[in-house]
């Protein structure tokens, strides 16, 4: 049986590059991630070019303009992002990958468990294996594994592979060309710079009193006792010297899900009361989609195209698992005011769901179960008869409107 | 119906109107009185302003309408109720 190959699959600047429409618009100039609004002013991924004058990700806006003043800040694109990337993560789980993603642009996966899928006859053959081993290099099937990754991704991915996900990473970031680099353990990892636990959200801050300290590398890092390191900076510090001997927490692959979600363009931009209705809109065909299958939702993705540019999103996780439109309307209203500017499109997508309900009573029964059952029932036999425009609902949309066609919109009647 | 649909969505109207703009005649038929009239302008802060006169009219059978104008280039006159 084959120990753990932990594989990192890099896309440099991912962010970056959606936001910006294409990695050709990065050649235009210094460009960087503007920091999403209401946020704190710092800013996102930056270009190669930005990168050469000292700029980088996580600086604040106004120190990153005062180093380079021709830097052009892109405003950040979290929807388009997230349905990029959430490509990109199904293409690996279409190879049979158990995924785990920490950020867009960075995904890890135990290759071993792909090895007699992809690895060939050099899976089966341990002497070859043997041989690898002792020679200090990838074992024979890794390459196999990485040409499948490479096909099903169609992208120029950065491609690393080492015993932990900080040694994979760092083999990624190092990689340049089609194979996979290996960095195995501490000794590979000695001469990277401590730059590379930026990529750590856990870490990324002490990077810069590192440097100050003037530790210029993980080696260096490394060198130092651990309890040195959790005496200066806690358990961050204790840590970053662990990532730093190749040491990292164990691969939580995420379970493939299914996307259920619903999308309303909003005739006119919409704020405030219009984006309630819209929110009351969305979430009842959201409940309403047959593929739920009576299931409770337990987390959601709350987005939208602001009309200013940009887009806007919002993860948010229900105390408990629901299926309560009013519940979810509450608590999904109280999100949306954190809305920066007026939106033109809003999508309420399925993050995570939750255990059916079908089968639970409720302890006193008032009836309102089975009322709402028998109008459902009446609904769907009025559609059967007159058509799908049979049982419609008026909703206000923006019931203070000087123009009267924007007040109410006719919606089909859900439950 | 796969989506959300207007309600009250205006509707082209014949008007006979004298030279201040006041309308004398809906469809042919003679206005008795008119009860209200506004002006609503509102998005001046897009590519697509919205100026309308609005009027409340009783016409000659008693028909409570209201009539507005637009104001822009394209003109015309619309009934909304």
């Amino acid at each position: 049986m084959c120990s753990s190959v932990i594989v990192c699959v890099h896309l440099p600047r991912f962010a970056l590059v959606i936001a910006a429409g294409g990695r050709e618009a990065l050649a235009r100039g210094p460009a960087a991630l503007a920091p999403e609004p209401g946020r704190e002013q710092k800013v996102g991924e930056v270009s190669p070019a930005a990168e050469a004058f000292g700029v980088h990700p996580g600086m604040r806006m106004g120190e990153a303009l005062a180093r380079c003043a021709t830097l052009a800040l892109i405003p950040p694109d979290p929807l388009g992002v997230a349905d990029a990337w959430e490509k990109v993560l199904v293409r690996l789980e279409s190879v049979g990958a158990a995924v785990e993603s920490t950020a867009p642009g960075v995904a890890y996966f135990d290759a071993a468990a792909l090895a007699r899928l992809h690895g060939g006859g050099a899976a089966s053959d341990p002497a070859a294996a043997l041989r690898a081993r002792a020679a200090g290099g990838p074992p024979p099937w890794l390459e196999a594994v990485v040409g499948a990754v490479r096909t099903a991704l169609r992208l120029p991915a950065r491609i690393g592979a080492g015993p932990s996900r900080f040694c994979a990473l760092a083999g990624a970031s190092r990689a340049r060309s089609r194979r996979a680099e290996l960095v195995d353990g501490a000794a590979g990892l000695a001469g990277e710079p401590v730059a590379l636990l930026r990529h750590r959200l856990e870490v990324e801050h002490l990077v810069a009193p590192l440097e100050r300290l003037g530790l210029a590398t993980l080696g260096q890092l490394a060198a130092l006792p651990r309890a040195t390191a959790g005496e200066r900076f806690g358990r961050a510090g204790e840590l970053a010297h662990d990532l730093s001997r190749g040491r990292d927490t164990d691969l939580r692959p995420r379970e493939p899900g299914e996307t259920l979600e619903e999308l309303l363009e909003l005739p006119e931009s919409a704020s405030g009361t219009q984006l309630e209705r819209a929110l009351v809109l969305l979430v009842d065909r959201l409940l309403a989609r047959p593929e739920r299958r009576g299931r409770t939702l337990r987390a959601v993705v709350l987005g939208a195209r602001l009309v200013e540019g940009g887009t806007w999103r919002e993860r948010v996780v229900f105390r408990e698992a629901t299926a309560d439109a009013a519940r979810m309307r509450l608590a999904l209203g109280q999100r949306m005011l954190l809305l920066p500017a007026p939106a033109e499109v809003l999508r309420l997508a399925v993050d995570r769901f939750g255990p059916a309900h079908a089968g639970a009573h409720a302890l006193f029964d008032d009836g309102s179960a089975q009322r709402t059952a028998r109008l459902r029932e009446a609904i769907r036999q009025a559609r059967a008869a007159a058509g799908p425009e049979a049982a419609l609902r008026v909703l206000e949309v923006d019931p203070d409107s000087r123009v009267p066609e924007r007040r109410a919109v006719l919606a089909p009647f859900e439950l | 119906m796969t989506g959300p649909r207007r309600l009250n969505v205006p509707l082209p109207a014949t008007v006979r109107a004298d030279a201040r703009g006041r309308p004398l005649a809906l469809d042919g038929r003679a206005i008795d009185a008119v009860r209200e009239s506004w002006l609503v302008e509102d998005r001046w802060w897009t590519a697509e302003p919205l100026r309308r006169r609005y009027w409340e009219v009783v016409t000659t059978r008693g028909e409570l309408v209201v009539l507005f104008r637009e104001l822009d280039q394209r003109g015309g006159w619309y009934r909304q109720r």
